[in-house]
C-alpha cells in the first residue's frame, strides 16, 4: 500500500521525471480555475437569459429559450468537444479559456433555470400587492420579488457550483489536464489504479464536501431572518 | 367617480364577468355579495386593472383605465387594495412596508413617511408593532397593517377583497372596526365580502352578484329585508339562516 502510494505519487513516473503529486495539484488547480470562472460566466449569463426570457419581447424570448433547451438537452462534454474542436478552431484559444467559456455556457443556462424558478416561487400576491400600491414593475422587482427570490435562488446556486467542479472532470476529451486527468496519466503511466484514482475521488470529495457544509451554515443564516 | 360600462371579463372560455354597469359615487360605501364564482372577486380586482377587462370600460374621475394610453401606476395610486390573504411583504417590518411605496414614489421623504405610519398605525391600533416582521403578528394585526399600507398612498378609493375571509373568527371585528372608522371618516369604499351583518350596518348600497351579472342593487336595508329577486332571496336564506 505504502509502496503503492509512493510509486504513484511521490516518485518519478516517467522518463521527463514527473512527479505524480505535484501533477494532481497541477491539475486541481486547473479544475478550481476552471470552476470559479465558468461560474463567474454562467451567473452573468444566467442573469441574462433569465431577463431575455421574462422579457415581453419575443426576439429576447425566442433566443434565450432556444439557448436552455439545446444545452440542457445536449451532454456537456458534447458541448465542451464541439466547442474547442470546431467553434473555436479558427481561434487560438487555450485549453482552458475553452473549457471555462463551454462550462461557463452550460452553467448559464442551468442557472437562468434556478433564477426563474426562485421567482416564480414568490407568492404571485407579493407582485399584485406591491402593483395594487402603485409601484412599477421595475422597482416591484428590486424591493418586493428579488429578495425574496435570492432566499429561493442561493442553495439552488450553491448546488450548481458543485455540479459544475465535478463536472469540469471531463476537461481531459479536449486534451486539458485536469484534477481527473492528472490522475489518468499517472495511471497509465504506473500501471497502479487504485492510489490515483482514489486520490482523485477523494479531493472531489472533500472539496464538494467541505462546500456543502459552508452552504448548509449560510442557509441556517438565511433562515434565522424569517 | 367610478363608472363602470358593459364590463366583460373572459379567462380563456370561461366567461367571469357577462356585462356590469355600475356607478359608484365619491364616499359611498358599497359592499358586493354573493355565492362564490359569481364573479364578484374579478369584478373588484378590474377595477384596479389586476385583471385587464376583455371589453367595456371603466372610467374613474371621467377618465378611462382601459385606454391604451392610460397611466396604471399612477392610478393605482389613487385606488388601495387590500387582499384576502395580506400580502404583507414578509423581508420588511411593519413600517417599512407602510412606507415602501409613498418613499419609492418620491410622495414622502422617508421622515415623512416614518411619521405617517406611525400615525396610521396608531389609528389601527399596532403602534406597538411598527418594528415587527410581519410573520410575528396574527391574521388580524396582519390585515390591519395591509389596510394602514393602503392608506399610506393616501388613496381615494378603497378596495376589499374579502378582507376577512383569511381570519380566525376572533380576529374579524378587529378589522371590521377599522373598516367602519373608515367608512365613517367618508373614504370611498368597494368592499367584497362574506360578513352579511357588516355590509348591511355599514354600506351604503349592496350589490348582489350571480353568475357574473349584478342581479340586485339597492340600499341594505330593502336587500337585506325585502330581496326583490328570486336568486337574491334564495342566497339570503341560505346565509342568514
Amino acid at each position: 500500500m505504502i509502496d503503492a502510494i509512493n510509486a504513484s505519487l511521490f516518485t518519478p513516473i516517467g522518463e521527463d521525471g514527473l512527479i505524480g503529486i505535484y501533477l494532481i495539484l497541477n491539475g486541481l488547480k486547473v479544475t478550481l480555475i476552471v470552476t470559479f470562472f465558468a461560474m463567474i460566466m454562467g451567473s452573468i449569463l444566467g442573469v441574462t437569459t433569465t431577463l431575455m426570457k421574462m422579457s415581453p419581447k419575443w426576439y429576447l424570448r425566442w433566443p434565450a429559450n432556444l439557448y436552455v433547451s439545446v444545452i440542457r438537452g445536449t451532454p456537456v462534454v458534447v458541448q465542451l468537444v464541439i466547442l474547442y474542436f470546431i467553434v473555436l478552431a479558427a481561434f487560438d484559444v487555450d485549453k482552458i479559456t475553452a473549457a471555462i467559456i463551454a462550462f461557463g455556457l452550460n452553467s448559464g443556462a442551468y442557472i437562468s433555470e434556478i433564477i426563474r424558478a426562485g421567482i416564480q416561487a414568490v407568492d404571485k400576491g407579493q407582485m399584485e400587492a406591491a402593483r395594487s400600491l402603485g409601484l412599477s414593475h421595475g422597482a416591484t422587482m428590486k424591493e418586493v420579488i428579488l429578495p425574496q427570490a435570492i432566499k429561493n435562488i442561493l442553495p439552488s446556486l450553491g448546488n450548481e457550483f458543485i455540479v459544475l467542479l465535478k463536472e469540469t472532470a471531463v476537461i481531459g476529451f479536449i486534451g486539458g489536464v485536469d484534477l481527473m486527468r492528472a490522475g489518468e496519466i499517472i495511471r497509465s503511466r504506473t500501471f497502479e489504479d487504485s492510489v490515483p484514482l482514489f486520490t482523485c475521488a477523494l479531493i472531489y470529495l472533500l472539496l464538494t464536501y467541505s462546500f456543502t457544509l459552508l452552504l448548509s451554515k449560510f442557509e441556517t443564516r438565511l433562515k434565522q431572518s424569517d | 367617480m367610478i363608472k363602470i360600462n358593459n364590463l366583460h371579463k373572459s379567462f380563456g372560455d370561461n366567461q367571469v364577468l357577462k356585462g356590469i354597469d355600475e356607478q359608484i359615487n365619491h364616499g359611498e360605501v358599497v359592499s358586493v355579495i354573493g355565492p362564490s364564482g359569481s364573479g364578484k372577486s374579478t369584478f373588484l380586482r378590474c377595477i384596479n386593472l389586476l385583471e385587464q377587462p376583455t371589453q367595456g370600460d371603466i372610467l374613474i374621475d371621467g377618465q378611462s383605465i382601459t385606454a391604451p394610453d392610460a397611466c396604471i401606476d399612477k392610478l393605482r395610486q389613487k385606488v388601495g387594495m387590500v387582499f384576502q390573504n395580506f400580502n404583507l411583504f414578509p423581508h420588511k417590518t411593519v413600517k417599512q412596508n407602510i412606507t415602501l411605496a409613498p418613499v419609492q414614489l418620491k410622495l414622502m421623504t422617508p421622515k415623512e413617511a416614518d411619521v405617517e405610519a406611525e400615525a396610521l398605525l396608531e389609528q389601527v391600533g399596532l403602534k406597538d408593532k411598527a418594528d415587527a416582521y410581519p410573520s410575528s403578528l396574527s391574521g388580524g394585526q396582519k390585515q390591519r397593517v395591509a389596510i394602514a399600507r393602503a392608506l399610506a398612498m393616501k388613496p381615494e378609493l378603497m378596495l376589499f377583497d374579502e378582507p376577512t375571509s383569511a381570519l380566525d373568527p376572533e380576529m374579524v371585528g378587529d378589522v371590521l372596526d377599522v373598516m367602519k372608522s373608515l367608512a365613517h371618516k367618508g373614504m370611498t369604499m368597494v368592499i367584497v365580502t362574506h360578513e352579511m351583518g357588516f355590509a348591511r350596518d355599514v354600506s351604503d348600497r349592496v350589490i348582489f352578484m350571480d353568475g357574473g351579472v349584478i342581479v340586485e342593487n339597492s340600499e341594505p336595508e330593502a336587500l337585506f329585508s325585502a330581496p326583490k329577486e328570486a336568486r337574491t332571496q334564495a342566497f339570503l336564506s341560505k346565509v342568514l339562516r
